[in-house]
């Protein structure tokens, strides 16, 4: 068996997760930005060397690369993307800006508007008009599309989004314009609305298609680079790319749809931590992930991070691609504490990490939360932080909460332990809204906690939600290269259908779901994944009449590829009752004798490949940890010495009553008063709180 | 007797006793959990309804009131909702004892006499007791209903005189008593409306309701009663206290502003709201005295509770936006509305159209009496359509309605610094305009075209974006109902911006029937026929001769300004052409011609 290398490309830091047979090697190198393909090659070389081996003997054993890219979300940060035109349908120039009615905050009416990536001067339109049926009302008029390029040239324009009303239905005339807009504009990239989200309504389809024209040349260009420099490196398979739904995918299928790298990144870290949950008995998680500038959450429901197209304001563009859903609060280690009108607030501002906060020494003024966890003695100006890389100093730490506590009216030391309950109740009610509407109870899930602040804080919302589990992998700094290996090889895709349940049209399900079923064949097909390994979820999108948002579920279960005989005169009651049931769940009630509608049919097809092993268990006898030193700390209940413990020197069966304080090499983990830490098999540590 | 139940519903409330003190710290940890709540029974409600107009325009809202009935805590619906919303759970509360609350309850009241707005905005709510049997909370959930069972579908009577004939009107009423749904009732107030899908969308509002109980009485568990009222406490003095130190910043004095309707619905023109905002060190005082009390006006009345919201809605517009919204507002502000005027009308009033205007304009002469005060944080937050054009027919003997809340632009006005962006202002913010292909996936229309118009948009230093043209054409026979207004008085400029543009509506375009909607029209369409409604553009701000030549270049070349308009409006002449975009601003023509315009401004004002 070859290799699999993972490798997840960060601002700072390109990670490199490699897997042979069950062992995992972990690898760190600096990211290069001018060209990070160098930084990807750097590790290799780097990998290879470690295994013994010249890099092109390693790269020609490698079975997969598997790759995490933010290059898409950079673009979208540094709005430096393609210049990009809009060929829309004549009378519906001005949809995108529009954007629905949806402004960000309805009470700031000085809030700017986004940028446009399609200012007006480059949404231009045709007369055409296709109807809900499909059926042409209007031909499409060939001249004024070749009149439209002739304007984009003159812009200088250099990738072209094509969108046209119910071209989800049917793609004739998209279609006829591309083919135009490649003769008349060759050099263009062109991204049409049927291909990159074939979906109702406009605006969704339109926006996606216009961040995909925008990104897409970069990203594509990146990718082809990459390959390239893989390919004269010796590697002989094809690149995968992770997706902002969970999957990997080759790069000929991004291709298609470069969006889909969008988002990408922390999609990585809750795959992985679905991996890990599942292989140790807990299928619901919910996954915490606090770095240096924000704190982001996921939800892990039965072993599988739910990806969901739909409103999807990233970057302040509508996405309607699936993508895992995490939810992001500015509230990080570099979160500025602050007074506001007599109201302390931590965050969203933030020191990052330059200046950074007051105790990194780096000439940061302003008081952080990672400067209120030295205050309360959670951090130490006395261990290594960080790896060992610095040392936290408390010069300046005291003046600036005596400053706060000043405003408050009272001491430094409450101040910081007001900040830390600041923190904590951000992060508790974002939490919340993270499982709202889900008709998921917080109680009922096991929460994983990584990133370098994760684990400081994360007893305190399970305690909060009434969690009574945490988990903190101990590799978890490194946790979405490692996402990247567990992700399989995956297509989700769907095709808009409209119809009565009681009313299901079985050649119209069969012919969309044969279609999606090729496309998955013909790109596995490509990949080297031939059909019989690939597993098919069929699903169905469905609501009742009126309601604007479908829920979507299996309709049988899984499948093989292309076994469509669950497409029969039953189908329509068995969705009738599956919707029904899913609409209790989420919604504690259904609507006697109404017939809900199908909006769309799904398939997702999957193919299992080889993942690292996750110990679970504990088969060590439990015996109690000693404590390293003592230490003077606040952990909620006022300053007390508090024991101190060493992570690197914790073994299996170790066990650490809190309170408590173990300081792991990239991360801080706290033991809250009434809570208890075990090592288990896998050198993971397993927080539980004490039955009340 | 309207109006003393008016008064009493409107009177400030004590803060709630409660032997607990609460540090701000903690207080702001509970705050954050109601908001939670709100957001989650809102969410619950946008998902489960089955009406485009809660689960695509967002007509909704929700809110934690108090056992003194004051606002709580609201989440992001539309301000139009949330500063309503606590009279008609002021009046249940009244009468409690009566109407026989406890623990498990749902009601509903929609009644505009009795607290409401007007009779479509139902507001579901449920009284939340802690362990000990206690009223501490009452969850409210509000939202706009497509039908209300009157003469006209919909719930629009251009005609109507009195509340009879616009529907079932609900003081208060149970809905489910102990946990237990009262199906009786519920098939009764189901019956009274021909939506179909009223049905899904009462059964989603109970549900939220049931959702926002369950969690309130979590969260009263885990802080328990005395705190939860204390931190209500601290949480709307604080409120009240920074609202106050926004005020005491305004310079002292007395602003005034007078806004006009075009006419009421049957063509008495030109109906007055008067505003006075007095600025007395930390008071405001916000006083509608000299507002049109003719009786005979028809469909312009808005009722007690709504004028009071509405104006709410532009002073939370014009105050630090980081300002939590709840009763402290309320307590911060005198507003006066005097009895009988049109912003206050008798019981048994029709009060629908109310809600569009005189509401409006009730917002946005209160924006222009304080654009003189906070100029940085003056756009008005309304809507002057007169109403959407709404388009109603019936298949198998049920009601299909296109609502008209299309995406499509109006009344983006200007602010200081920023020009008109998106499609509606700011408070409306949360809509989700209605698409093309979900409308035709369900209604037999066909949309021909929604662009902005070029030069609908004010002029001035920053510039209202502009209106859009919506046509569309019915494929089966229909009736259409309209009442147009802002032709005569579109939105206002503010600090010297230039008006919005004007609405216009057209049916049976292209026809040798077609005719402009000039007053109000109840017309039997036939198929085939086309309706074209020019919608306002947004207000300018500041005088247009101040704009950045450059960015009147970019406008023209976003074809959002012409080029003579850009010469006539703003004083900018441009060489080069549109087509080869490579036009460019002619400095010194354009100082020359600015120079001359502002001289020929005072002349052209006598």
């Amino acid at each position: 068996m070859g290799y699999r290398v993972g490798i997840d490309i960060g601002g700072t830091f390109t990670d490199f997760a490699l897997l042979k047979g069950a062992d995992v090697v972990l690898h760190k190198n600096l990211s290069t930005p001018e060209d990070r393909s160098i930084g990807v090659m750097n590790g290799l070389e780097k990998l290879a060397k470690i295994e013994g081996l010249p890099v092109a003997d390693f790269l020609g054993k490698c079975d997969a690369i598997v790759h995490g890219t933010t290059i898409a979300d950079n673009t979208l940060i540094e709005m430096n993307g393609a210049l990009t035109g809009l060929i829309t349908t004549e009378g519906f120039r001005d949809e995108v800006e529009y954007r629905r009615g949806f402004k960000e905050d309805i009470w700031d009416l000085r809030l700017p508007p986004p940028l446009e990536i399609t200012p007006r001067r480059r949404r231009l339109t045709v007369p055409e008009r296709v109807l809900a049926d499909g059926t042409i009302y209007k031909e499409l008029d060939e001249a004024a599309v070749r009149a439209a390029c002739a304007r984009l040239r003159k812009q200088k324009v250099e990738s072209v989004a094509i969108s046209l009303l119910f071209s989800f239905v049917n793609p004739v005339h998209e279609k006829r314009v591309a083919r135009i807009v490649a003769e008349e504009m060759p050099d263009a990239h062109i991204s049409c609305s049927y291909q990159v989200l074939p979906r109702a309504p406009e605006y969704d389809r339109t926006s996606t298609t216009v961040v995909n024209a925008y990104v897409g040349p970069r990203v594509t260009s990146y990718l082809e680079k990459l390959v390239s420099r893989l390919k004269e490196g010796g590697y002989k398979n094809q690149l995968m790319v992770m997706q902002a739904s969970g999957g990997v995918m080759t790069k000929e299928y991004i291709d298609g749809a470069p969006i889909r790298v969008l988002a990408s990144g922390p999609a990585g870290g809750v795959v992985g931590s679905a991996h890990v949950g599942v292989e140790k008995g807990y299928p619901n998680l919910l996954c915490v992930d606090m770095g240096g500038t924000s704190y982001d959450m996921s939800v892990v429901h039965n072993g599988a991070a739910p990806a969901e197209a739909g409103w999807n304001m990233h970057h302040r563009y509508l996405i309607g691609v699936p993508m895992v859903k995490v939810e992001t609060l500015g509230a990080g280690g570099g979160s500025i504490c602050h007074v506001n009108n007599g109201a302390l607030e931590v965050g969203p501002a933030s020191a990052g990490a330059t200046p950074g906060p007051i105790c990194y020494g780096r000439g940061g003024m302003k008081p952080t939360t990672t400067d209120a966890l030295l205050m309360l003695g959670i951090l130490s100006a006395q261990s290594e932080f960080a790896g060992g890389s610095f040392s936290l100093r408390k010069d300046g730490v005291e003046e600036a909460f005596q400053e706060i506590g000043r405003q408050m009216g009272y001491s430094a030391e409450d101040a910081a332990f007001d900040c830390w309950r600041v923190v904590n109740a951000n992060m508790s009610q974002a939490v919340r809204r993270t499982t709202a509407g889900k008709g998921i109870d917080p109680k009922d899930m096991v929460m994983l906690a990584y990133g370098g602040n994760g684990p400081v804080f994360a007893a305190i919302q399970a305690e909060d939600l009434g969690i009574t589990k945490v988990l903190v992998p101990k590799a978890s700094p490194a946790f979405s290269a490692l996402g990247t290996l567990v992700a399989m090889p995956s297509i989700d895709e769907e095709r808009s259908y409209i119809a009565s349940a009681d009313a299901l049209d079985i050649a119209k399900l069969t012919s969309h779901w044969k279609e999606l079923g090729d496309r998955a064949e013909k790109f596995f097909a490509e990949a080297n994944f031939s059909r019989d390994k690939v597993s098919a979820k069929y699903q169905l999108n469905m609501r009742y009449r009126g309601q604007n948002f479908a829920l979507t579920f299996d309709i049988d279960g899984s499948k093989h590829l292309g076994d469509l005989s669950f497409i029969n005169a039953g189908i329509g009651m068995r969705a009738i009752e599956a919707f029904n049931k899913r609409h209790m769940e989420e919604y504690g009630h259904i609507r006697e004798g109404e017939i809900p509608e199908v909006t769309g049919v799904r398939l997702v097809t999957t193919v299992t490949t080889p993942t690292p092993k996750v110990l679970k268990g504990l088969t060590a006898p439990v015996t109690k940890a000693t404590a390293t030193k003592k230490r003077r700390a606040n952990l909620g209940a006022g300053f007390k010495d508090t024991d101190i413990f060493h992570g690197a020197s914790l073994k299996p069966g170790h066990e650490v009553t809190g309170p408590a304080i173990i300081e792991e090499t990239f991360t801080t983990i706290v033991v809250y008063p009434g809570w208890k830490a075990r090592i288990d098999d896998a050198g993971d540590y397993e927080l539980t709180r004490a039955a009340a | 007797m309207s109006f003393e139940l008016n008064k009493r519903l409107a009177a400030k409330r004590a803060p709630l006793s409660t032997p607990a003190t609460i540090d701000p710290v903690t207080a702001s940890i509970i705050r954050g959990a109601f908001e939670t709540v709100c957001f989650e029974a809102n969410t619950h409600l946008g998902r489960a309804a089955s009406s485009a107009i809660i689960n695509q325009s967002n007509e909704r809202n929700a809110a934690i009131v108090d056992a003194n009935g004051r606002l709580a805590a609201c989440s992001i619906g539309t301000p139009h909702l949330t500063f309503v919303s606590q009279l008609t759970v002021r009046y249940g509360l009244e009468n409690l004892k009566d109407f026989d609350w406890g623990p498990g309850d749902v009601f509903v009241g929609n009644d505009p006499d009795f607290g409401g707005g007007h009779l479509p905005d139902y507001n579901v709510y449920g009284p939340i007791y802690d362990d000990s049997g206690k009223l501490v909370l009452i969850a409210a959930l509000q939202a706009h209903q497509g039908d209300t069972g009157g003469k006209d579908p919909g719930g629009f009577t251009l005609e109507a005189t009195d509340i009879f004939t616009e529907g079932l009107a609900i003081p208060c009423v149970k809905l489910v008593h102990r946990g237990e749904k009262r199906r009786d009732i519920i098939r009764l107030i189901e019956r009274n409306n021909r939506f179909p899908s009223f049905a899904g969308d009462l059964a989603a509002m109970i549900s939220a309701v049931q959702l926002a109980d369950r969690q309130l009485k979590a969260i009263l568990r885990k802080w328990g009663t005395d705190a939860v009222n204390a931190a209500i406490n601290y949480n709307i003095e604080h409120t009240e206290q920074r609202f106050r130190q926004e005020v005491t910043k305004w310079p002292d004095g007395s602003y005034a502003a007078d806004v006009f309707i075009d006419h009421d619905t049957q063509g008495t023109k030109d109906v007055k709201v008067h505003v006075t905002c007095t600025v007395k060190g930390d008071q405001l005082t916000v006083d509608l005295t000299g507002t049109d009390d003719r009786q005979e006006l028809v469909g312009v009345w808005n009722t007690f509770a709504n004028s009071r919201g509405y104006v709410m809605t532009q002073i939370a517009a014009a105050i630090d936006p980081s300002i939590v919204k709840n009763e402290g507002l309320f307590n911060g502000i005198e507003i006066i509305i005097p009895e009988g005027c049109i912003a206050h009308p008798p019981i048994n009033k029709p009060a629908a159209l109310g809600s569009f205007h005189p509401a409006c304009e009730i917002t946005e002469a209160v924006c222009v009496a304080l654009s003189a005060v906070v100029p940085g944080r003056s756009a008005p937050q309304v809507y002057k359509i007169g109403m959407p054009n709404a388009v109603i027919g019936f298949r198998d003997g049920q009601m299909w309605l296109d609502q008209g809340v299309d995406a499509r632009s109006m009344d983006v006005s200007a602010v200081q610094g920023i020009d008109g962006w998106g499609s509606c202002p700011a408070a409306l913010g949360n809509l989700l305009l209605s698409e093309v292909e979900d409308a035709e996936s369900r209604v037999p229309i066909i949309n021909i075209s929604r662009e902005m118009t070029k030069d609908s948009g004010g002029a001035g230093q920053w510039r209202g974006q502009p209106g859009s043209l919506n046509v569309k054409r019915v494929l089966e026979p229909t009736t259409a109902m309209a009442w147009m207004v802002s032709s005569d008085h579109p939105i206002r400029g503010m600090c010297g911006g230039d008006d919005g543009s004007s609405y216009s509506n057209h049916f049976e375009v292209g026809t040798e029937r077609e005719y402009k909607v000039e007053l109000s029209a109840h017309a039997q369409l036939p198929a085939g026929a086309v309706i074209a409604y020019q919608h306002g553009g947004g207000a300018g701000f500041g005088s247009a001769l101040a704009r950045d030549p450059e960015a009147v270049k970019e406008d023209v070349l976003d074809e959002k300004v012409g080029v003579e308009a850009a010469r006539s409006k703003y004083g900018v002449v441009l060489t080069g052409t549109l087509e080869n975009y490579d036009l460019a601003v002619d400095a010194a023509a354009t100082a020359a011609l600015r120079k001359s315009m502002i001289a020929n401004q005072p002349a052209k004002a006598a």
